[in-house]
């Protein structure tokens, strides 16, 4: 034993008059760090309510709940979560995981309560005291994700590809391509309820991130008889209101749709989807129109065992999909792949028969037990300003018509289209391929009232015509066309400020010293198309409720007032094909329900 | 009148008898052994574990290790856990030192599925590991003189370890549990000024370390208590899967770090440090050597780390996160020693089985089981507390 | 680590090899056979350190997999060995002579899966989970979730709803499929 060893220990003493380390007021005196996890925040107004932080929590400590002044719509369930501190384990991965980052910890820690209930709250709902806390744990902006924030890049044709041919566009997914981007898919389920079809997206994305395509195909079908259509040309409402998108892009919902249909072989649609042996009964069901509405509703009653026949005025099935959409955006033989399995259910397809002309609404009505009608929106609307009665001025629906008929269209040097929706688009670059084919160069200018902003057509459609080399020119509000010795020299026409009113209402302003002249030897009208609905004679009509806008009025079944005679599609809904899909669908429950003495025009 | 000098007798080769297996027979009706219960809630810094002890005067004849007031079964529980839940779950197998966890889960699941760690994002683990052991020996070297009833060393060490724990808050944005190293990567860079304040208070522990050695390390009691007892075998050390500061203390120079070097380890200049003699002030001193050796591989580190913005992996969806079909053994050194996660996956979103191996599993039971025969039973905490159980990995 | 796999697979038919990494295998081996392996890696390949034993239960195969993971300190190598046992009755021989710990292993098996090595030291005693009358906890069919449902009372006033769910009750309740 050394002196040392007895000694040192004592020099311990000379703490006696250090200061001990106490935090006086742990409630002021020592708030929690920067990056703190204490109790949650959420901002409620951006939070949509996709229970992500739900799924991903450990300890099932989120509960979503109703909250009262917030209503469930198109992108926001209206629930919010509820988090139970009996469970949390404050690991942030709910914060970690939030698709619009609206959920966060703040650094507050020292908060106590007598009542246990206390400690289950709705965040964001339940005024806290730390609501206003800048400090704690937020998301790690750009330094780590859960879940890819971007989303696969979808090959399309080069411009100098596409120029002058109608070979279709976008590529489509390889496996690889599809599984990557399926993965992405929080399984919210927000997008299902603003499908119009109100179809299993996210049950069909995991069938494709597994790699299960037959259940896949056959989820498409419970809700969807045009997969390879909508799958390429759907307005994708579901990819608006994605809760990815929030945060990143939306998940490619429409490509994977178009993946898993592709994946499919003709051949083998009865096999995968179990429609080999349907039992028919013996009632005779009369569709007018083969446009996607009458097609849903055909194959949907066809499905029931229904006995279907569709009228349809043109040589070919599809409606506005073959006559309308141009052939690069939806080539023929990926119609025909969805149009000729619903025939080999055994619906009849009569060609070529318009009703009204070749054959009665009254000679159907006896003959079959019920009829629905879809025969949407063919008639071009005109801007009736002068000048348009000169024969140089088209309608853009004629001239698609005529393109997909085959025919050659007139087709001048300089055209001009008025319009800036979808179909103006895509008849502004149906008329550039034509001039490339044609003349070796583009000379198109597409006009609309809307400015840029505002234009309705969806911007890709934008970029991709100017991509083209059509010229793209919104904000003028057409005057008068040109006219000099009986030809056509152009369309004037003069800055518009405002579309609509204050109340939404459609009153357009202009700027009347702001003037311009497109000069031209062709126009093309492009601002909408009316319904033809004279095959309903005047007896029928009778029969039938009719809105102030001229439309048919149909209860949820989509059933008139003879009820008997149900609509659908464009005609009732619109504007797209999967409102008609969808209007055909519910139309065919009804039909069935009808027909089973269930459904009335009005329930009492 | 002459006294009778009272001999302590340690020949126990004729009392308790024993029979053939050499166990002791004990007959507590006999009245001359008692049953002693040393916990579960014994005020040591060991957890809720119990010693079933039973004694001869003051003289342990058999131990039994008692556990299972913690047990949650956190391994079944993860089975019905995706991998990224899994993470938060994991950590709650070790309270001391729950980096250890998440480390090892994070390494396991990133070797199955190949993921590959941004370099400084290893950095930052390395660093949060090295904290946690800080933390961890803050407490445990003057801890082992608590025991004692030296309490003094514990409490400035308590002091030392709050600093300790506001960088891990500041770091990790918790004090006791971090949940920072995730499959992938970390989950925050280093914060402003980190750096610096952590090396103030690394200034601080030196000074720490010094006024130990003088009061606990140079003190006499502390030696005479300590010195020759809780001998442990150097033949035991295989047979009781002995690992860390105890092996390290019978003369196994055995550290994960630099035997399995995992992260950034080989980069980092350091020799764990060895003895011999084995007893409880050998696995002392290395444990004050080991915390030495801790502040500089954190000097080091700092010193090293690179400015890099990018902390995890990309990695697919963590809500379906589905891990090849495969099996994997990840380790790494804790406080205690070798601590390691043995997963199994099926190709699903789930583990098929998680096990954990803590040092305590052996140190805690078999090992401690046999140190405290013959012990006298104001040493048996001592001797528990050199080996530095921790329930919760026991039981998991 | 390749020729002791070499030597391993003549003279104790293993299969399934696997390199994990540079320096960690695994091999499935018999089970009338492992011991001896065990013995041999242990005294012959100096792989004394003993890391861990532990089940896998693969229920759909009725099988269980018992893991021993060595380590030789002076190699620096691990070794996984498999044993697949039947899981009906299920019975492994101790190993507890070779590693003084295992004899903890084994009796953390027997409570936790019910597998049973006769002959190790306490290994009916329990060791865990005193006064447990269930089935083996850690085997697949014990529902950890029923369990704790019957067990512990949830707290009132709990319940969620699914948001796609939730979407059409509020906005589109009449469709059916
Ligand atoms: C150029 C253009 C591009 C479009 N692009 C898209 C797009 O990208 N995505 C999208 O979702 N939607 C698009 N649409 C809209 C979409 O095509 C329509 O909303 C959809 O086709 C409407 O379906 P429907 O069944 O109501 O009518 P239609 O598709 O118009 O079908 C009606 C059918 O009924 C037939 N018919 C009419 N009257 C009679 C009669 N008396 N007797 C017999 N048959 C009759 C017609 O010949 C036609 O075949 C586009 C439309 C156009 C014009
Ligand atoms: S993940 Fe975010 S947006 Fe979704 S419900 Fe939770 S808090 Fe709201
Ligand atoms: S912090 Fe963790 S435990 Fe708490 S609610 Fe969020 S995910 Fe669940």
């Amino acid at each position: 034993m050394s002196l040392k060893d007895l000694l040192t220990p004592f020099t311990a003493w000379k703490n006696v008059f250090e200061d001990s380390y106490v935090v006086k007021d742990p409630f002021n005196d020592r708030p929690g760090a920067d990056r703190y996890r204490g109790f949650h925040k959420n901002d409620i107004s951006e939070c949509i309510g996709c229970g992500t932080c739900e799924e991903i929590c450990e300890n099932k400590a989120i509960d979503l709940v109703p909250v009262e002044g917030i209503d469930t719509k198109d992108g926001d369930s209206g629930l919010r979560p509820r988090v139970d501190y009996g469970r949390c384990c404050w690991c942030a991965l709910c914060v970690d995981v939030c698709t619009t980052n609206s959920l966060s910890l703040s650094n507050e820690y020292t908060w106590v309560s007598e009542d246990p209930e206390d400690f289950r709250f709705i965040p964001g709902v339940d005024k806290k005291p730390w609501d206003d806390n800048e400090k704690g744990w937020k998301k790690p902006e750009g330094e780590y994700n859960f879940y890819e924030p971007e989303r696969v890049h979808m090959e399309h044709l080069e411009p100098e590809a596409r120029d002058n041919s109608f070979i279709e566009m976008v590529k489509g997914f390889s496996k690889e391509q599809a599984q990557k981007e399926a993965d992405r898919c929080v399984e919210c389920g927000i997008c299902v309820a603003t499908c119009p079809a109100h179809m299993g997206i996210p049950e069909y994305i995991k069938a494709v991130r597994q790699d299960d395509i037959e259940q896949g195909f056959k989820i498409l079908y419970e809700t969807n008889p045009l997969p390879e259509i909508c799958g390429r040309i759907c307005t994708h409402k579901c990819e608006t209101v994605c809760s990815v998108g929030h945060n990143g892009d939306p998940l490619s919902i429409r490509w994977l749709k178009r993946y898993i249909a592709d994946q499919v072989d003709s051949e083998d649609y009865k096999k995968v989807l179990g429609t080999e042996n349907i039992e028919k009964n013996d009632r005779k069901v009369a569709i007018i129109g083969a446009g996607p509405a009458g097609l849903s509703a055909a194959h949907y009653l066809a499905l029931a065992g229904y006995n279907c026949t569709i009228f349809e005025k043109l040589p070919e099935a599809g409606g506005m999909m073959r006559y309308g959409i141009p052939e690069y955006r939806l080539p023929y033989d990926q119609l025909d792949k969805d149009i000729n399995y619903i025939k080999s259910l055994g619906v009849e397809i009569k060609y070529n028969t318009s009703v009204g002309k070749d054959i009665l609404l009254n000679d159907l009505k006896r003959e079959y037990d019920a009829v629905f009608a879809g025969t949407g929106l063919h008639l071009g609307r005109s801007t009736r300003i002068p000048g348009t009665d000169h024969e140089q001025v088209y309608m853009a629906a004629d001239l698609l018509r005529e393109i997909s008929l085959g025919n050659e269209i007139p087709l001048a040097e300089k055209i001009v289209v008025i319009g800036g929706g979808n179909v103006a688009m895509d008849i502004t670059r149906s008329i550039a391929r034509l001039q490339n084919k044609k003349y070796g160069k583009v000379d198109v200018t597409a006009t609309s009232l809307e400015s840029e902003d505002i234009m309705p057509a969806d911007r890709e459609e934008v970029v991709e015509a100017r991509e083209e080399k059509a010229i793209v020119d919104p904000g003028w509000g057409p005057e008068k066309i040109e006219i000099e010795e009986g030809k056509l020299k152009g369309l004037h026409v003069k800055k518009c400020l405002s579309v609509f009113d204050e109340a939404g209402r459609f009153s357009p302003t202009f700027d009347e010293e702001n003037h311009k002249f497109f000069p031209a030897d062709m126009i093309v009208e492009s601002i909408g198309q009316g319904a033809d609905l004279s095959y309903i004679s005047d007896d029928i009509r009778d029969n039938i409720e009719f809105n102030e806008r001229g439309r048919m009025v149909v209860n949820e079944y989509f059933q008139s007032k003879a009820e008997w005679l149900f609509v659908g599609g464009d005609i009732i809904q619109g504007p797209d094909v999967i409102h008609g899909i969808a209007n055909g669908h519910q139309a065919a429950r009804g039909i069935d329900k009808y027909l089973n003495g269930d459904l009335k025009y009005k329930s009492e | 009148m002459k006294r009778n000098k009272l001999i302590w007798q340690p020949d126990r080769s004729k009392y308790p008898e024993h029979d053939s297996n050499g166990k002791p027979i004990v007959d507590l009706k006999s009245q001359k052994f008692t049953k002693l219960w040393q916990g579960p809630n014994h005020p040591g810094v060991t957890g809720n574990m119990s010693l079933e002890l039973t004694l001869s005067g003051d003289e342990v004849v058999e131990a039994k290790t008692h556990v299972g007031y913690l047990h949650r079964g956190f391994e079944k529980l993860m089975e019905r856990r995706t991998y990224m839940q899994c993470f938060p779950t994991s950590i709650r197998m070790c309270v001391a030192e729950p980096d250890s966890n998440e480390y090892v889960l994070s390494a396991a699941v990133e070797e199955l599925s190949g993921i590959e760690v941004p370099e400084t994002a290893q950095w930052l683990r390395m660093l949060a590991l090295e904290m946690a052991r800080l933390q961890v020996l803050l407490r445990v070297v003057p801890g082992i003189a608590s025991t004692l009833s030296l309490g003094l060393g514990s409490q400035w060490g308590m002091y030392m370890r709050e600093h300790i724990l506001d960088r891990f808050e500041e770091l990790t944005g918790g004090r006791i549990y971090h949940m920072y190293i995730l499959p992938g990567g970390v989950r925050g860079q280093l914060p402003d000024g980190f750096k610096k304040r952590m090396l103030e208070n690394l200034d601080m522990i030196d000074g720490f370390i010094k006024r130990i050695e003088d009061l606990i390390f140079s003190n006499n009691v502390f030696k005479k208590r300590t010195v020759g007892v809780g001998i442990l075998k150097p033949e035991w050390v295989d047979q009781f899967g002995v690992v860390g500061p105890p092996a390290r203390g019978a003369g196994f120079k055995r550290d994960v770090r630099k035997d399995y070097p995992y992260l950034k380890y080989n980069e980092i200049d350091f020799d764990p440090f060895m003895a011999t003699d084995s007893d409880i002030y050998t696995r002392a001193i290395v444990r004050k050597q080991d915390l030495i050796m801790t502040v500089d591989i954190i000097r080091q580190i700092l010193d090293k780390i690179p400015n890099d913005k990018e902390i995890r992996a990309k990695t697919p969806n963590v809500l379906h996160l589905e891990i090849p079909k495969g099996e994997v053994y990840a380790r790494s050194e804790s406080s205690r020693g070798e601590y390691g996660m043995y997963i199994v996956s099926d190709g699903s979103k789930y583990p098929r089985r998680v096990n954990l191996r803590g040092p305590s599993y052996t140190h805690a039971v078999a090992l401690l089981e046999k140190m405290l025969i013959n012990a006298n039973i104001s040493d048996v905490h001592a001797i528990m507390v050199s080996l530095q159980t921790c329930p919760p990995e026991i039981e998991r | 680590m390749d020729k002791i796999i070499k030597d391993l697979t003549s003279r104790f038919k293993v299969t399934d090899y696997i390199q994990q990494r540079p320096n960690m295998a695994y091999v499935t081996v018999q089970k009338e056979l492992a011991i001896s392996l065990i013995t041999h890696m242990r005294d012959i390949e100096g792989f004394t350190h003993f890391v861990l034993l532990t089940a896998v239960d693969w229920i759909e195969d009725n099988l269980f997999q018992l893991t021993y993971i060595l380590n030789s300190p002076d190699k620096k190598v691990d070794l996984g060995i498999r044993v697949m046992i039947d899981r009906e009755n299920p019975t492994m021989d101790s190993a507890h002579h070779l590693w003084q710990q295992v004899a903890t292993y084994q009796r953390e098996l027997k409570e936790m899966f019910g597998i049973d090595f006769p002959g190790s030291p306490r290994v009916d005693e329990s060791f865990i989970l005193e006064g447990w009358d269930d089935i083996p906890p850690y085997r697949r069919d014990f529902d950890t979730l029923k369990y704790a449902e019957e067990t512990y009372f949830p707290r009132d006033g709990r319940g969620s709803n699914d948001p796609a769910e939730y979407m059409k009750k509020k906005l589109y309740p009449d469709e059916e499929k």
